[in-house]
């Protein structure tokens, strides 16, 4: 190993500080110039296969939007045709004249002349009658059936639906040069392109539109081959326009300096992707076109970046071209590059994922399928990267086995000390469980990254379609009201009974399980409505033909049935909560009868007040965080039925409802909706965090016991789990301390655990920064999946983070 | 994967052992806290255990709680948090029941169980049960110990211990009587002999307050390492924080603010190098 583990080596390059000065922008504008290519292309190809017309507007906005080459820059391709801009998705809602104005009110801004336009494109997308947006469809579906729309509503489900014409409101902006809609969790085969270029992708697809595979091939295969070859031939095109501009670039420049670094950028871009990388440096801007051809999905991830970029790296510098200096420079300018894509969406998602959300997770580390480990000098090289720019993206996802070297966790730790917040650390020996659970072979399994924040997927394997949070304590709240919703001020659930008639916990708990098992498969159908919807509307040749024997099945990715099939997810938020409130009832109305359910109801539907000695009760009974049966008991049997039951539900691409459990900021909006709650909070109170964190300075045990509580909830059922951490600096000071919070990690990723992440930064910088706003603008917090600048959160959110329970 | 066990690991296996741990289990004594994720009191992760009673009044106490043998109440931080009791009576086994939970955790990283005070000396009898019990499970244990007691008292602990993190307030006797109340005579002494009769390795640390130990008092301090104890005994510089003040006031003290103000940056490297020039391998803080 030749890269310092340790102390500080590399300062950043001029070029890369220059580059993150000029980050700092007031604000990021929307734009619409790919909206409008995209209605010209649709009008084009009325009454052609929606294969066709999507591959056609793809090629149509590869050719044809505005493309630039930013100051200093070494990597080509920006998500937009603005610098820092956000494209429309015409796939979501339509960004009505309310929505543009409440954006403005933020970190956004629209020229008046490109807003007017944006009215205009809105109405000339309506008009075309073979137009359709996700939101048409689902309310089309969703917002017709009696049992669904109050579930829609409910709040069970976020973000609750407002109303029939609105329905969950608002559009979606975003950079990147691939098609929406975004959020698939999906790992596109990157070797591929880098191993043998687009050029042999597109001879393929020819290859079986000349003869089939099977023999004779069917008008949808055709279909599909055809837009294959449309769309990679058009990407080919694109980096040759950036090649083209490069060049005349060059010509222009008078910096013979910088003309030189043109002229090389014009060389790579007439290569790749086109053809087989031969150097780290095509191979970066291989790997960078295609993650802009995955984008503009704010889930894009790299996979396992460390891995596969690996070879490139090794014979450079052994052939004597790459210093490890200048890869640092590359990687740093990566995350750069990643900061500059960005998306946002209407009001009632943007609560759900607050911060400029984005998940653009690079996994590094972990085992090989031999068992070996199989971390290698770029996994160094890209925790130093993070720690030199301590820029909040792209995420760094860690892979953690029984053999991962401590000095690599003592880095990691490095930068974790940075209060980046990052990496989260992930533990092999569950996700391999998951997958090889399901069938997967343990070659493939070992391969697993992280998709979206901690959500595990296989490269070019199997891909995640529909997520959508399920409120376990809204639920639970549906079932202390005998299928009423509190919220909606309707019934939504099933009559499970009156609670105050129930005689034993017990049967309390099964009745609770039967509600929370009809209000999950509600869950579960709106997936499935969504799931169709998406088949129907939106195939992409490209992201299909780089998944296995992606080209061959002749087969866009949502028609296919993988041999693991988790398409569809319903994710847990408040199972904390949950189990607290359940520990509650059960020790004080059934063991120890100090109140009735009766006098509970009552304390819950005044939302405690009246009822301030009872509440103190609730909240002193046994809470999950401290190593303490009596409620993680509980809530592992909690998760254990959630999990049963959505792998006894079905996905309508085949397989089975996936279980995950994971919050994002969801915990924000899902407590606004969720009344009191018998674990002592208050109506409209945030939930616990992540799915594993306790609540909120109620683990007053310690670091371990924490840790305790959450290893007896079985995680490996679960496509991932969160638990998020915030320790003081104090215990980060020095490399010892570095080494024992890496044993620690280590320690509970080896035994059960899943996912840990944490935050380091004293409670009083928190509270300082939440009052000086501008003197730390730069201070980064780790918020669920991924990392946001502390500054850019909504209050709420900001409160959560100062209250997660400091451990020193 | 099922979830890992959490019971304690295995105990000691000859029959003596376990006749001597079953009743080493019942000991009883006094702690005041037992700290889990202890990271700065030895190697690894660590159980911290503190023991409650302390023959020292050091001015500048950090645990003024610890001092008293006995349970006591202490007031909230604020008016409206309610006083609390600081001290309970249990026994050794219930200490090592604690104290066995985080086996996992000790494993990897080679952590264990420190017995701290207060002054764990005060309660021999029940430091002893608890060091031999998890010394048996096979947990690294350590004593964080002022050394003021018989040596009689210090072997009989020590001797389970694989680790001494043994506190060296003053060089000067007179210095030493006025700002902990008693000598050091046989601090010095004893920190000899266990460096020379006992053999357990030893850190030495020094809580470090301005105008009380600095300046010659710690060359004198760092010759006495370096002759007596060897310069391979690793040095902790602990700054002083007033943080125990608060705690004092909490306990209805009448005690005046000694004024004592913590070290600043240059006050800690001046100490460190002072240590250094001695041939001693100086750090800030426990580890």
């Amino acid at each position: 190993m030749t890269v310092s583990t340790t102390t500080p080596t590399t300062p950043m390059t001029s070029r890369v500080a220059r580059m993150i000065d000029d980050l700092c922008i007031s604000s990021f504008p929307l734009c619409i110039e790919q909206f409008g290519l995209v209605c010209d292309s649709l009008d084009e190809t009325v009454g052609q296969p929606m294969v066709l017309r999507r591959a056609r507007l793809h090629a149509h906005v590869l050719d044809h939007i505005s493309i630039f080459i930013e100051e200093g820059d070494l990597l080509c391709g920006s998500g937009a045709s603005k610098p820092f801009g956000m494209e429309i998705q015409y796939e979501y809602g339509v960004w009505t004249p309310d929505e543009v104005q409440s954006l403005k009110g933020e970190h956004y801004s629209i020229s008046p002349e490109d807003e007017a336009e944006l009215y205009r494109l809105n109405q000339r997308f309506a008009e075309q009658p073979a137009n359709s947006t996700l939101v048409d469809a689902l309310t089309r579906e969703l917002a017709t059936d009696e049992r669904m729309w109050p579930f829609m509503k409910s709040g069970v489900i976020l973000p609750p639906w407002k109303d029939k014409k609105t329905a969950s409101g608002g559009g979606y902006a975003m950079s990147g040069y691939g098609l929406g809609p975004g959020f698939f969790l999906v790992c596109i085969d990157f070797e591929r392109i880098l191993r043998d270029g687009a050029q042999a992708v597109v001879d393929e697809a020819r290859g079986y539109l000349q003869s089939p595979p099977d023999g004779v091939a069917t008008q949808d295969q055709v279909d599909y081959w055809t837009a294959v070859v449309i769309v990679f031939e058009a990407w080919v095109r694109f980096a040759e326009r950036y090649a083209a501009l490069a060049q005349s670039m060059a010509a222009a420049e008078g910096d013979p300096a910088r003309a030189a670094e043109l002229r090389e950028i014009a060389q790579i871009c007439r290569r790749v992707p086109r053809h087989p990388a031969r150097t780290f440096r095509e191979a970066l801007q291989a790997f960078w076109f295609t993650f802009l051809m995955a984008c503009p999905s704010p889930t894009a991830t790299a996979g396992r970046f460390d891995q596969f970029m690996y070879p490139y790296y090794r014979d450079d510098v052994e052939a004597g071209t790459l210093t490890e200096e200048a890869a640092l420079e590359l990687l740093e300018i990566l995350r750069v590059k990643v900061m500059k894509i960005n998306r946002v969406s209407g009001k009632a998602n943007r609560a759900k994922n607050a911060g400029m959300a984005k998940w653009h997770n690079w996994t590094i580390g972990g085992r090989n399928a031999d068992g070996s480990d199989a971390t290698n000098d770029l996994t160094y090289l890209l925790l130093e990267a993070a720690r030199v720019t301590r820029l909040p993206h792209h995420t760094l996802t860690l892979r953690v086995h029984d053999g991962t070297p401590p000095e690599l966790m003592v880095k990691a730790m490095e930068v974790v000390r940075t209060g980046i917040g990052m990496p989260a650390f992930i533990g092999d020996d569950s996700y391999v469980e998951f997958f090889t659970r399901g069938g997967v072979s343990p070659e493939d399994a070992h391969n697993y990254c992280a998709t979206g924040c901690v959500d595990g997927n296989i490269p070019a394997v199997t891909r995640t379609q529909v997520v959508t949070f399920f409120v376990l304590p809204q639920a639970l709240d549906v079932f202390l009201h005998n299928g009423f919703c509190r919220y909606t001020g309707e019934q939504v659930g099933i009559e499970t009974g009156d609670v105050a008639t129930m005689r034993t916990f017990e049967e309390l708990k099964t009745a609770f399980f039967r509600q929370l098992y009809y209000l999950m498969e509600l869950g579960c159908t709106r997936n499935n409505v969504e799931l169709l919807a998406e088949r129907d509307l939106f195939p992409d040749a490209f992201r299909s033909a780089l998944m296995r024997d992606g080209v061959r099945s002749g087969k866009d990715m949502l028609a296919r049935t993988f041999s693991f099939e988790n398409a569809s997810l319903l994710c847990a938020v408040g199972g904390v909560n949950t189990g607290d409130s359940l520990a509650a009832v059960k020790s004080l109305v059934f063991d120890t009868g100090r109140y009735t359910m009766a006098d509970l109801m009552a304390a819950l539907d005044a939302d405690w007040v009246g009822f301030e000695e009872m509440r103190r009760d609730f909240l002193a009974a046994p809470k999950y965080g401290n190593n303490d049966d009596a409620v993680d008991d509980l809530i592992a049997e909690v998760y254990r039925f959630y999990a049963d039951s959505c792998y006894s539900m079905g996905n309508a691409y085949g397989g089975t409802l996936t279980p995950n459990a994971i919050s994002i900021t969801a915990h924000q909006p899902a407590g606004a909706v969720t009344g009191a709650t018998p674990d002592g909070r208050k109506g409209g109170d945030i939930l616990a965090d992540a799915s594993l964190s306790p609540e909120h300075g109620k683990d007053t045990s310690g670091l371990t016991a924490v840790l305790w509580s959450a290893m007896k909830v079985d995680q490996d059922p679960y496509q991932g789990t969160l638990m998020n951490m915030k320790v003081h600096p104090s215990s980060l000071r020095t490399e010892d301390d570095l080494a024992k919070l890496g044993s620690f990690v280590q320690t509970y990723l080896t035994h059960g655990g899943k996912h840990i992440q944490f935050n380091v930064v004293s409670r009083e910088d928190l509270e300082e920064a939440k009052f000086l706003p501008e003197a730390h603008r730069d201070l980064v917090v780790r918020v669920a999946g991924y990392s946001a600048y502390f500054t850019q959160l909504p209050d709420t959110i900001q409160d959560e983070v100062i209250c997660r329970t400091e451990q020193h | 994967m099922s979830p890992p066990d959490a019971r304690p690991p295995q105990h000691p296996t000859s029959a003596a052992e376990r006749a001597d741990a079953a009743g080493g289990r019942q000991v009883r004594g006094t702690i005041f806290d037992i700290q889990s994720y202890s990271i700065h009191d030895g190697p690894g992760i660590r159980t911290t255990v503190f023991l409650k009673g302390c023959p020292l009044r050091c001015e500048w106490c950090q645990n003024p709680e610890s001092q008293a043998r006995e349970p006591q109440l202490m007031a909230g931080r604020t008016a409206d948090e309610p006083p609390t009791t600081v001290g309970s009576v249990v026994t050794a086994g219930e200490v090592f029941d604690r104290v066995a939970v985080d086996a996992l955790f000790y494993t990897r990283s080679g952590g264990g169980v420190t017995v701290s005070g207060g002054e764990p000396l005060t309660q021999p009898a029940f430091a002893a049960a608890i060091l031999e019990l998890c010394r048996g499970a096979g947990f690294h244990t350590a004593v964080d110990t002022s050394g003021h007691a018989t040596w009689r008292t210090v072997a009989r602990v020590l001797t389970h211990a694989d680790l001494v993190l043994y506190d060296l307030k003053h060089l000067d006797v007179d210095w030493h009587r006025k700002v902990t109340g008693v000598t050091n005579r046989r601090i010095l002494e004893n920190a000899v002999r266990i460096r020379h009769e006992l053999g357990v390795p030893m850190s030495v640390r020094i809580p470090l307050v301005p105008g009380v130990n600095d300046g010659d008092n710690l060359t004198a301090t760092a010759r006495f390492i370096a002759e007596q104890l060897g310069t391979d005994t690793p040095v902790h510089v602990l700054p002083y924080h007033r943080l125990g003040v608060g705690k004092a006031q909490g306990l209805g003290w009448e005690l005046d603010d000694p004024g004592y103000t913590p070290p600043t940056d240059d006050e800690v490297a001046a100490a460190l190098s002072t240590l250094t020039r001695h041939g001693l391998r100086a750090v800030v803080g426990g580890r």
